[in-house]
């Protein structure tokens, strides 16, 4: 490591140079110039452009924290669904007690902004459902949900959650 | 400009990544997701869609949902039939014996669907990036032949963009390593995708790479290991309650995603809960699935899975007539690479050597993709390489701490600047003690340089404000100036060389910082609270003289005592942090009832009992002891 120890005052330095070399060095020097201007001014466009996309990402990273938290509790809320099917077997006050706890569930949810969304009845379209299979059916329409496996989800615009479904043959 | 981008065209899934500002990016996709898979659907109203969507209504359409498509693409009907068994959507053979897919009454290309694919994923970076994608370098495997890479070109040119390279995947994924500036290194590249295995060894000598051998299996990946999973629960399952899972297609598809979440899981964990409940029912009611899986179970299932990869290296090593301890570099690609058993037998086969593996593996691929785009795109030799600090820079301050002005991993060219102060009275010296290192106290850090700057007008501790100003310039020289605000004197000192430690040394610094953090911040709360004390012990005493004759006899014995008992106190090494605590608190308790009761008695007197805040913006962040 190398250490030089120097007064701040008086730190001018002087160089002589054969006139002739001025010129080629002169033209070098401002090559060299607007080279370095060009790479500056890239590096604060670059610079400019990531603080940009930095303030609009933050947003967003704020939702995917959120997701992460909500995406495992929508499974739960399935689980909720599929549990409600079978509240007849139980004792009326653990059926309602049961049901009042899935509608706090719900409306946590709600209040950050889950909605969910129906879809019997509706017809199959990949960016709200994710089949599961077909049946047979005389009644309705090809194409069209007959039941409902899991309830969608959907966060503003968002699907956050497909329904699960199965559609008429 | 238009921006280039590197696309890892896969089998299952597909990653679109592309530079910026120098460095690599992998692109997020219009459904939220860094991996598209390689699926195109025709819906029966003849919409084609793309990426998850076509995934999600394969179940109601497997006849149109082509998936796979990579290992049709560029080859001959007649090589295909094995591969056709695997798949529900129609096969038959074009003109040339080429491969077609038939979907309602039309002939596809494979070429059609993989451009469908490369299409979406360069939409989807130009949505993401905000500028128009034309040009992209597409990777494909190792050992795709002359027809297979023309057909891949041609996907490219079907999708719109100018394919301005198709490179070897292995290639991709050394150079998001950095390996091309090796020279002549071979190394091994381990491929363990959803679907497919390849190993592929490689030389590499001024920045060419040569494919020495490759070899694999196309039918071994990630999902073969999640099957596992599936089959055992539903064993367990059918022979505790009687019911066949498998046979349900819901249950079927809960039990697949609980199963590939208990995979991921046993990567970082030894053991994992797997939790269906409701997962069907009988006459006598709802059934649940409850169980555990251990990393132990899981590896016993799985352990002739792992075991197949052994062939394929072996065979590799000796179709390039070399051995394992010829091999200098491993990179490791594709999810299923981050099981243990995986890694474990990786370094099993290659006598202990250390995988490199900081790179997602999900992801390398498409990086060293948009790498080597970025150079092909004129991109990235424009790029200065900015370098950044490897440790922390700072200086010495009261009770030998040290106070950072420049913190690790900064990125240079850097200036920063903080005011300090004096700790004593008419203190006319201070002393730069520049320092490099993690540790909160001076002496366990590396000395850089000293330096003195002399000629402070005596005045109060804490007055003179002295400027300390760090500044590293992009070749790592750091320049340290000290200014004097009031006479405007001032002294540097230049130390070259700061940043060239070796790794080695930094990471011993930075684990040595890790290791001693408890016992660091102990000793920097003794300092704080000492420093503390010493500052009210000396407000105390001035206040007690200047207030003189109007402090009541009573309360000046106790400041004394207390001041006394400080004193002693802070002297001593082996101080009692919790006393001194006690005792700071006391006296300021103290000089608070003595100024407030001196406003009484000398109410046009003026006298000051604190020393009055360092003018301007300027905060005093931390005081010099005095100059020996």
């Amino acid at each position: 490591m190398e250490i030089s120890n120097e007064e701040k005052e008086g730190m001018g330095r002087g160089s002589e140079r054969p006139a002739g070399a001025e010129n080629t060095e002169h033209e070098r020097l401002k090559t060299e110039l607007s080279r370095e201007h060009d790479l500056y001014l890239r590096t604060l466009a670059d610079f400019d452009n990531y603080r940009r996309r930095v303030e609009r990402e933050r947003a967003v990273s704020a939702q995917a924290g959120k997701r992460e938290l909500i995406l495992p509790l929508l499974e739960v809320l399935a689980d909720f669904d599929r549990a409600l099917e079978h509240l007849g077997d139980v004792p009326e006050w653990m059926s309602s007690g049961f049901v009042a706890i899935y509608r706090r569930l719900i409306s946590i949810l709600q209040a950050q902004g889950i909605v969910s969304y129906e879809s019997l009845g509706d017809t199959f379209d990949p960016a709200r459902h994710e089949a599961v299979g077909m049946t047979e059916s005389q009644d309705v329409e090809p194409g069209t949900i007959v039941a409902e496996l899991s309830r969608g989800y959907r966060w503003g615009d968002e699907v956050l959650r497909p329904a699960r479904v199965r559609v008429a043959q | 400009m238009a921006k280039a981008v590197g696309i890892d065209l896969g089998t299952t899934n597909s990653v679109v990544a592309v530079m910026e500002g120098g460095k690599p990016t992998v692109i997020i996709n219009s459904d939220g997701g860094r991996l598209t898979p390689s699926v195109v659907a025709y819906s029966k109203t003849g919409e084609r869609l793309v990426g998850q969507l076509a995934k999600r209504q394969a179940a109601i359409n497997p006849e149109q949902t082509i998936y796979s498509a990579k290992r049709f693409v560029g080859r001959r009907y007649s090589e295909v039939q094995s591969e056709i068994k695997n798949v529900p959507y129609r096969v038959t053979a074009g003109p040339n014996d080429a491969v077609r897919f038939e979907i309602g009454g039309k002939q596809i290309a494979p070429e059609e669907i993989s451009a469908s694919v490369l299409r979406k994923l360069a939409d989807d970076a130009s949505k993401y990036i905000g500028e128009k994608v034309t040009d992209a370098v597409i990777t494909v495997p190792a050992y795709f032949n002359d027809a297979q890479r023309q057909a891949t070109k041609d996907a490219g040119k079907i999708a719109g963009l100018k394919v301005l390279r198709i490179i070897n995947e292995p290639t991709a994924a050394a150079l998001a390593y950095g390996l091309d500036k090796k020279k002549n290194e071979t190394i091994m590249v381990f491929d363990l995708g959803g679907g497919t295995f390849d190993v592929s060894i490689l030389e590499v000598g001024d920045g060419v790479f040569e494919v020495k051998a490759t070899s694999g299996d196309t039918h071994l990946g990630g999902d073969d290991f999640d099957k596992r999973i599936v089959d055992w629960l539903a064993q367990e399952f059918l022979r505790d309650q009687g019911i066949e899972l498998r046979k349900d297609r819901q249950a079927l598809q809960r039990l697949t995603e609980a199963s590939e979440k208990a995979k991921i899981e046993l990567s970082s964990v030894v053991e994992t809960a797997i939790s269906l409940p409701f997962v069907t029912a009988d006459a006598a009611g709802p059934k649940h699935l409850e169980t555990k899986l251990a990393r132990a179970k899981f590896d016993q299932l799985t352990a002739d899975l792992v075991e197949r990869c052994v062939g394929p290296v072996k065979q590799a090593l000796q179709d390039a007539k070399l051995s394992e301890s010829d091999i200098d570099e491993i990179v490791l690609v594709g999810g299923s690479t981050r099981t243990p058993a995986v890694q474990a037998l990786v370094r099993r086969l290659m006598a202990g050597k250390e995988p490199n593996q900081s790179v997602n593996p999900d992801e390398v691929v498409a990086i060293g993709a948009a790498i080597q785009a970025g150079v092909l795109a004129g991109e990235v030799k424009d790029v200065v390489l900015l370098d950044v600090t490897p440790l922390s820079l700072g200086v010495e301050t009261l009770g030998g701490v040290m106070t950072r002005l420049v913190e690790r991993n900064t990125t240079i060219p850097v200036r920063r600047s903080e005011v300090f102060s004096t700790a004593e009275e008419n203190q006319t010296a201070v002393d730069i003690h520049i320092l490099q290192g993690e540790r909160e106290l001076a002496r366990d850090n590396r000395t850089l340089g000293h330096f003195r700057l002399e000629g402070i007008r005596p005045a109060q501790r804490g007055l003179p404000q002295i400027e300390v100003s760090f500044d590293i310039d992009t070749n790592g020289i750091l320049t340290v100036i000290a200014r004097d605000k009031d006479t405007d004197k001032a002294q540097e000192i230049t130390i070259s060389g700061s940043t060239q430690l070796s790794r080695d040394e930094i990471d011993r610094m930075v684990m040595d910082a890790k290791g001693h953090a408890e016992e660091d911040r102990r000793r920097h709360e003794e300092v704080e609270a000492r420093n503390a004390a010493n500052s009210v012990a000396y407000q105390a005493e001035r206040q007690v003289k200047e207030l003189d004759g109007n402090v009541p006899l009573n309360e000046k014995a106790r400041a004394e005592q207390l001041i006394a008992d400080i004193q002693q106190l802070t002297r001593s090494e082996s101080s009692d942090i919790a006393r001194l605590r006690q005792l700071t608190g006391d006296l300021q308790q103290l000089v608070y009832g003595l100024s407030s009761a001196s406003h009484g008695s000398t109410a046009a007197g003026g006298a000051q009992s604190k020393t009055p805040p360092p003018g301007g913006d300027d905060v005093i962040d931390a005081e010099f002891r005095p100059s020996k």
